[in-house]
């Protein structure tokens, strides 16, 4: 056959010497692209390691997920709370809910909340919290119908949650502005809510902004531990300020969260994480009340 | 603000290595007063065009107009310096503190739109000035936009920025060319201090693209960022506000100039059509080279202000957002500023190359621009009333009616507009 092309000559030579697999081998049909004469790289190690990594960050970002997820029905979201509807005994709608205040003092790493303040007709009247059950994701409801309520004023060591922390600054040890919180989260552990860390991911401000019967899911995404807040910083941290009480400077224009450490010590709990310091807080308080 | 570069910040931070001719302007200017120089930056593409589209169109009748928007100003301006002293934050800051986020979401909203028209008329003015000297905008746009972005994010910006401000001051050259144009002085002076204004649309229509471009929203964002940055405090606060008064008031006359250098070279001539035109009114100063000073100066202008506003737009979006903002940072680091920062420049860009005339254009930026001050003005009037943010010094009675009466003669001759305009299309 002298008019056979090369590539033909070849396909008839495996025909005759190989089986069917190498034969498809041969004419490419089992590769991505082929062109005659052209054999497909080998993968380098590089690029194996890369492929790998990949991977590996993919599955991480799924067990994110889902610990997100399972934090949902754990911890309280401030900005869910806000504007919820506080209810009676009898499950009346009473008034709406404002702000959640804490009272922070160097006794304790993560402030216990002390009231809340909740918008009654025109007024907006502090509830002490032991009149008050909250329930994950936004639930608020009275224990009695006759709960003492007083009017809503500052008190030196409160802080009012949504009005002084929410949506401020946090600054670090350096005085470097951070990023702002667009969430704030609670623990109920036997009755008592504690603020236990503060969300910094931006998913926290497009929740805010989306629909409300969306806000109850509370995916945790950047959060930084309660523990690592020191204190109150002015709005721009000079340096003969004194730092006196944690809670001295709450309330005032610009003023925010300082941490202990510089910007790039300050952990950020992913959800995993938040899951464990969760679960390692929930069993030292229950320790704590037995 | 250490990211956006305020014009006095580049006076302050001068380099070691810049030519000496360079350092002699930068040192006249320095006994000058920053005043000056802010006045002169305001003065951008949309300013310039505007207001000699006012003189070529109206004659002197706007001067009294911008009597009244010297006054606004003033008064705005004072309130955006005084929150930046006392607060020690920007107003995007301030705006996320302040009011609820979705509130908060829809003025960053609206400055990026108000921003968006802005950075629009800049990229105009750059192909327009590039026309003058017979190169296509189709050309000097794209690549415009090429070495604004190079210049900021790998380069050393300050120093572009200080160029651009020196070619800016060729505009000081209108009061020269105003004088030299022997205006009817008897006229001019009778415009400035009793109203002669026009019942017609096309006089609303340039009434509030005059609000729009000398009130400009992007101008309170970036005067408050700047007082905070240089770190203005309540002690030091009454220096501030004499420099901020001088500044807008300097900005305006030197505005208030370019309108009599139109109206007594061209005016009455009917809208302008192209940028040829507004050159005319420099003549006088120039003779037959006032083209290629008047493409000089806008070049300058425009090229400064299409990379000042997209900044200045991130910074206050960004600084809401709060998340990490500076020119400081690299790519990676802050996304989400330099992703605002790139989106505005091109938005702009792939406007201002849509074929159409440009004069019109940029005019009509500035209308955007006017639509959308009374909404952000509200907003830093409330919190320059509100004294749980300044605590004493917040607006008194006194100061409080004079701001709402100027932020309501604004917004209801905007609204007035907008209905024309709306109820023209249907």
């Amino acid at each position: 056959m002298p008019c056979i092309s090369s590539y033909a000559s070849r396909f008839m030579f495996d025909l005759a010497a190989t089986g069917t697999r190498s034969k498809l081998r041969v004419m490419g049909f089992n590769k991505p692209t082929w062109t005659p004469g052209h054999e497909r790289h080998r993968l380098s190690a590089s690029r194996l390691k890369r492929n790998d990594g990949l991977r590996k960050r993919r599955q991480r970002q799924v067990l994110e997920r889902i610990a997100a997820r399972e934090l949902e029905g754990s911890v309280l979201s401030l900005a869910a709370l806000i504007g919820s509807a506080v209810k009676d005994p009898a499950g009346n709608t009473v008034g709406e809910l404002r702000d959640v205040v804490v009272n922070w003092t160097s006794a304790a790493s993560y402030p216990p909340m002390t009231g809340i303040v909740m918008r009654a007709g025109r007024h907006d009247v502090l509830i002490g919290a032991r009149w008050i059950e909250l329930l994950p994701p936004a639930s608020v409801r009275l224990h009695s119908s006759n709960a003492y309520a007083r009017a809503a004023e500052r008190h030196p060591a409160d802080v009012a949650l949504a009005h002084d922390v929410l949506d401020h600054q946090v600054v670090d040890s350096g005085g470097t502005q951070l990023v702002r919180p667009s969430d704030i989260y609670l623990a109920a552990v036997n009755g008592r809510v504690e603020a236990v860390g503060i969300e910094v991911g931006a998913g926290a401000l497009l929740r805010r902004l989306g629909p409300k019967r969306l806000r109850g899911h509370i995916r945790p995404a950047q959060v930084i531990d309660w523990r690592d807040i020191t204190a109150f910083a002015p709005a721009r941290d000079e340096a003969k300020h004194p730092r006196g009480r944690r809670s001295d400077l709450a309330g005032q224009p610009g003023s925010g969260l300082a941490l202990g450490a510089p910007a790039a010590d300050v952990k950020r709990l992913r959800p995993s994480e938040v899951r464990q310091a969760l679960k390692s807080y929930k069993t030292r308080r229950e320790g704590d009340a037995s | 603000m250490s990211a956006v570069d305020t014009p006095a910040g580049a006076k302050r931070g001068r380099s070691a290595r810049l030519p000496r001719w360079l350092k002699g302007v930068l040192g006249l200017l320095a006994i000058l007063g920053p005043g000056l120089i802010s006045a002169n930056a305001g003065n951008d593409a949309g300013g310039i065009l505007t207001y000699a589209s006012a003189g070529s169109q109206f004659g002197y009748r706007t001067l009294f107009l911008l009597v009244l928007i010297t006054v606004a100003l003033v008064v705005v301006q004072e309130m955006c310096s005084r929150l930046g002293a006392y607060t020690g934050e920007g107003l995007g800051a301030l705006i996320r503190e302040q009011f609820p986020l979705r509130s908060g979401a829809a003025a960053m909203a609206l400055l990026f739109v108000a921003n968006a028209g802005l950075t629009v008329s800049e990229f105009a003015g750059v192909g327009a000035s590039m026309e003058l000297f017979g190169v296509s905008r189709y050309i000097a746009v794209p690549l415009a936009l090429a070495g604004i972005w190079a210049v900021t994010v790998l380069g050393n910006y300050s120093r572009a920025q200080r160029v651009c401000l020196v070619m800016g001051l060729v505009f000081l050259a209108y009061p020269v060319a105003a004088v030299l144009a022997h205006p009817h002085w008897g006229t001019v002076v009778s415009n400035l201090v009793w109203p002669h204004f026009l019942h017609t649309n096309a006089f609303l229509l340039l009434s509030v693209a005059l609000i729009g471009t000398t009130i400009t929203p992007y101008m309170q964002f970036y005067l408050t960022s700047a007082v905070v940055d240089k770190g203005v405090t309540p002690k030091t606060y009454k220096g501030e506000r004499i420099d901020t008064v001088n500044g807008a008031i300097l900005g305006d006359i030197v505005s208030i100039f370019i309108i009599i250098a139109t109206a007594a070279a061209i005016g009455g001539t009917g809208p302008l059509n192209s940028v040829g035109q507004a050159a005319a009114a420099l003549r006088p100063v120039a003779g037959a080279a006032a083209s290629q000073l008047f493409a000089f100066g806008l070049l300058g202008a425009s090229l400064l202000a299409a990379t000042v506003v997209p900044l200045s737009t991130a910074y206050a979006v960004a600084e809401t957002a709060g998340v990490e903002r500076s020119l400081s940072r690299k790519l990676r680091e802050a996304p989400f500023f330099y992703g605002i920062y790139t989106l505005q420049l091109v938005i702009g860009a792939i406007i201002a190359l849509l074929p159409g005339n440009l004069v019109a254009l940029v005019i009509n930026a500035q209308v955007l621009n006017g639509f959308i001050t009374p909404v952000l003005l509200t907003y830093i009037l409330i919190l320059a009333n509100r004294r749980s943010v300044l605590g004493d010094a917040a607006n008194g009675p006194a100061f409080r009616a004079v701001a709402t009466v100027c932020v309501a003669v604004v917004a209801v001759l905007s609204a007035a507009v907008l209905v024309q305009t709306v109820s023209g299309w249907v």
